[in-house]
């Protein structure tokens, strides 16, 4: 079982100084540790961007794959190998943007996997451009003029599309964030976790501080009930916020909007899954019985 | 007293939706079940309904390679096919028709008209839906052949259904019999059962390609359906739960590639397979297969591009795209089955291939070879290999001290004198390791892949794979006359064997020897062997069906030899072999 120390055998950190990521790199460790999973029983996935270069700083099983395919990969594990239990780490260009479509399509297949999405609401890696998630009328050098798209919801999308498990976190909250990553492993279902992560370089808007004065634990909500879908939906919407929005006019809910403890995973529907499918390439298969219906 | 042909070619023609492939494939049945060879040959435009639909079906006492051009029998479903066809027959050929549809004055005087009451038929033995069932009956009363051999294969298609249906459709058959057999009692064409035959199967391409999957311990197809493909996806669905494979129909080709990539990062005999459009969708995964050196297989079954091109119809002219896909360089090996044995054979050594060489390899083939059944022997299972390379699948890393760093970490990409590392699978005690689309070092971790040492030794190391991948391919196949007695020889990949090997038969016929070699593996290209089939024989002529010659291009570039002959082919449709033969003749 990994410690934090064993999780660091591999390459120094090369983000900013005050990177967001750092925030969800060490709660994520220490979640693994606390969690008291094994080193065999799961495998990590990321995507290309600054959340990516995170591939090389854990000492794990892993796949670094491409920009915004990271859940085909992650899937095509979680769906071939049972024994394993799978993390898959995204950024929000890569999840929401490029990789939009694997996005929604994972979410309502509902695999039992865990998908934490890095949100900086910006792109870092190639140097400032707008995301998905970037406020309207940000400016950013691929948007001079301001984005004139509405930020994709990931929350509201995922629970509109039937997610099992969707929470958001922010990554100046550490033992916050932990508690959400544990929920979410240890959720039977696809889990959703979008991430609140400060890109210190290149979004000079929505900063630490600025989340700071603005976010509030849903759990603190009276009366919130986390497995109402339509309560969730309303919630997701109240995030939208202009650029220019007080803190008090803005609020930004974190934790678990929506959670669905007994669902039917993707894997439930898989009766063949029985074991780790490399099992069946052992000797070879003998088809006769299909042979003989073609005449053979 | 001249021996009655031996030979039975029938077309059905009618309107799209109407059965006509299935019916044709009763047929087809009916005759193999007898002992006898077919070859068939599907065309249908890419429409729901409407349109012309026709099935050509070609019967022999000999094994039967490819299909022909001429016809013997016209069964009209309706009175396009009248006009669309009746050039095909030879002199004396028999036109099956409703005379609902068309009066026998219609049909020229050269051949038999032979009027069927089709519709009503089929509706006195209980419905319309039973006019192609009617239809068949009428065939083999024109060449004598039992009308039990239909009736019985009928008997067990509908045996899980009411048994009127059965019984029905008996009724139906019978009817069309007698009455073309009254008809037309003097067709030429005799054929009977063969007594003691061998057994065969009937199968096409999609169906030998994924039975090979299966018998390689396939354990997990992803794809998104596009036509030739589609029929893979459903035939792997169709036996998931049966033999233990996860079957996933994707959202797009992107997410199967990777999937497949996933899979295969597990341990798990994944592959994936689309047209050449899909497959452009699913290149990046590709490319980054070849860079984590991950062992999949991706069938591209290609039709003629670009872009949307003909959806139902082939085509060869993906040869280079596949050859070159994905950016960078990387090792891969491409095989082109030419029919059904080959779709099997190579598929099943494919995988073996991809684990021996950590690396993706394309089965490359067309719709010529997807759509089309042919009488086949049953394939031999006993042929079957495993074999997965340098693959642990259990245990601890500390019994593969080779594979380790002075502290006891694992090397996934540790450099290798044959380019192949030793593959570890997650889930084995002490293998962490990080499968990259990046550039890396020994142990997988991408910044670490920066340096240019580091870059260029684990390039290196990934491109002598296609050295060891030279030794372990498919060779060419060769048919036909030996090169050196022969006075031509045909050079081909893919399903141009078929219609190749047909024209050689008849040349023989004609007394010109003809030498076949078949490109088998089109990548690495078998350069010496292509040079030496060249300097043997006294001219060549390369088939291939594209415009710019992208065999061609191949052999001049591997080769450093000219080709002065070819014949290329770009309209949607295969070879036949009376295109080649006549192209043979020009050319000697």
């Amino acid at each position: 079982m990994p410690t934090v120390a064993e999780l660091e055998r591999a390459m120094k950190p090369t983000w900013c100084p005050g990177c967001g990521n750092f925030g969800m790199y060490r709660a994520l460790k220490e979640t693994i540790e606390e969690l008291g999973l094994s080193a065999e029983e799961f495998a990590m996935v990321w995507g290309i961007g600054c959340h990516g270069n995170g591939a090389d700083f854990y000492n794990v099983q892993g796949f670094h794959g491409l920009h915004g395919r990271a859940l085909p990969v992650a899937t095509g594990i979680a769906i071939t190998r049972p024994d394993l239990k799978v993390i898959v780490e995204m950024g929000d260009g890569d999840g929401y943007g490029i990789g939009g479509n694997h996005f929604i399509h994972s979410v309502r297949r509902n695999i039992d996997m865990t998908a934490i999405f890095h949100n900086n609401q910006i792109y870092g890696l190639t140097t400032g451009q707008a995301s998905p998630t970037s406020d309207q009328f940000m400016k950013t050098p691929s948007t001079p003029g301001g984005v004139v798209e509405e930020p994709v919801n990931p929350v509201g999308v995922s629970v509109a599309q039937g997610a099992t498990f969707v929470a958001r976190g922010f990554a100046g909250d550490i033992p916050h964030l932990k508690e959400l990553y544990k929920r979410a492993i240890l959720h039977e279902g696809f889990s959703v976790l979008d991430i609140y992560q400060p890109c210190v370089t290149w979004n000079k808007f929505n900063t630490f501080s600025w989340f700071r004065d603005r976010v509030y634990k849903i759990e603190d909500l009276p009366d919130y009930d986390p497995t109402d879908r339509t309560k969730a939906f309303d919630l997701s919407m109240s995030t939208f916020h202009e650029l220019t929005c007080a803190p008090d006019e803005c609020k930004i809910p974190i934790g678990v909007f929506f959670e669905e403890p007994d669902s039917f995973t993707y894997q439930d529907g898989l009766p063949q899954l029985d074991r780790p499918m490399w099992k069946h390439a052992e000797k070879p298969r003998n088809i006769s019985a299909t042979m003989a219906k073609y005449g053979g | 007293m001249p021996e009655a042909p031996t030979e039975l070619r029938v077309r059905i023609g009618g309107e799209a939706g109407f059965g006509i492939k299935a019916a044709g494939q009763t047929l087809a049945r009916s005759f193999v079940d007898a002992g006898l060879e077919t070859f068939d040959l599907t065309e249908y435009p890419s429409l729901i309904r409407g349109g012309h639909n026709n099935y050509l079906l070609r019967v022999s006492t000999e094994p039967v390679y490819s299909h022909v051009e001429p016809v013997d029998v016209l069964m009209c479903l309706n009175r396009e096919t009248l006009d669309l066809h009746h050039a095909e027959l030879v002199d004396g050929g028999a036109v099956i028709f409703d005379p609902a549809d068309f009066d026998a004055s219609d049909v020229p005087s050269r051949l038999r008209a032979v009027p069927v009451p089709l519709m009503e038929f089929a509706r006195e033995a209980g419905g319309k839906i039973m006019r192609n069932t009617v239809a068949l009956g009428a065939v083999l009363a024109l060449v004598d052949f039992p009308l039990t051999t239909l009736t019985d294969s009928l008997r067990a298609q509908f045996a899980h259904k009411a048994p009127e249906i059965a019984e029905n459709n008996a009724k139906a058959a019978t009817q069309g019999y007698d009455t073309a057999k009254a008809a037309c009692p003097d067709f030429p064409i005799r054929l009977a059962a063969v007594k003691d035959a061998p057994k065969r199967m009937l199968v096409d391409g999609n169906e030998a390609l994924a039975m090979g999957a299966l018998a390689a311990g396939i354990g997990f197809y992803a794809a998104y359906p596009m036509t030739p493909a589609s029929s893979i996806l459903h035939f792997m669905a169709a036996h998931e739960r049966e033999y233990g494979v996860v079957v996933k129909h994707t959202e797009d080709e992107i997410a199967a590639m990777n999937m497949v990539v996933g899979a295969a990062f597990g341990g798990t005999r994944a592959m994936t397979a689309s047209a050449g459009g899909g497959f452009a969708l699913m290149v990046e995964a590709f490319g980054m297969a070849g860079a984590s050196e991950s062992a999949v297989v991706v069938g591209v079954l290609t039709r003629p591009g670009p872009a949307t091109g003909l959806a139902t119809w082939t085509e060869q002219s993906d040869l280079r795209y596949v050859i070159h896909a994905a950016q960078g360089e990387f090792p891969r090996v491409v095989m082109a089955p030419g029919d059904r044995e080959d779709a099997f054979t190579l598929t099943w050594k494919a995988f073996n291939l991809a684990d021996q060489l950590q690396t993706p390899v394309v089965i490359l083939g067309d719709s010529y070879l997807s759509d089309n059944r042919q009488s086949i022997p049953p394939f031999d299972l006993s042929q079957v290999t495993i074999d997965r390379g340098k693959l642990v699948t259990e245990g601890d890393m500390a019994d593969h001290p080779d594979a380790l760093d002075a502290d006891g970490r694992y090397l996934r990409y540790k450099l290798a004198d044959d380019g192949v590392s030793l593959r570890v699978l997650p889930g084995v005690k002490g293998a962490n390791q990080l499968g990259n689309s990046y550039e890396h070092d020994e142990y997988g971790f991408g910044a670490a892949g920066e340096p240019a040492e580091v870059r260029t030794a684990q390039n290196e190391k990934r491109m002598r794979k296609m050295d060891l991948a030279r030794t372990l391919v498919p060779p060419p196949a060769y048919f036909g006359a030996p090169p050196e007695e022969a006075a031509i020889g045909l050079l081909f990949f893919g399903t141009t064997k078929g219609p190749a090997r047909e024209a050689a038969r008849m040349l023989e016929r004609e007394g010109v020897k003809v030498a076949l070699m078949q490109v088998v593996t089109v990548f690495p290209f078998p350069a010496d062997e292509v040079a030496a089939f060249l300097g043997t024989v006294p001219k060549v002529l390369l088939v291939e069906g594209n415009f710019t010659g992208q065999l061609e291009g191949l052999v001049r570039q591997e080769c450093l030899l000219p080709i002065e002959n070819t014949l290329h082919r770009y309209d949607g449709r295969p070879f036949t072999p009376e295109q080649i033969v006549a192209r043979v003749k020009e050319v000697l």
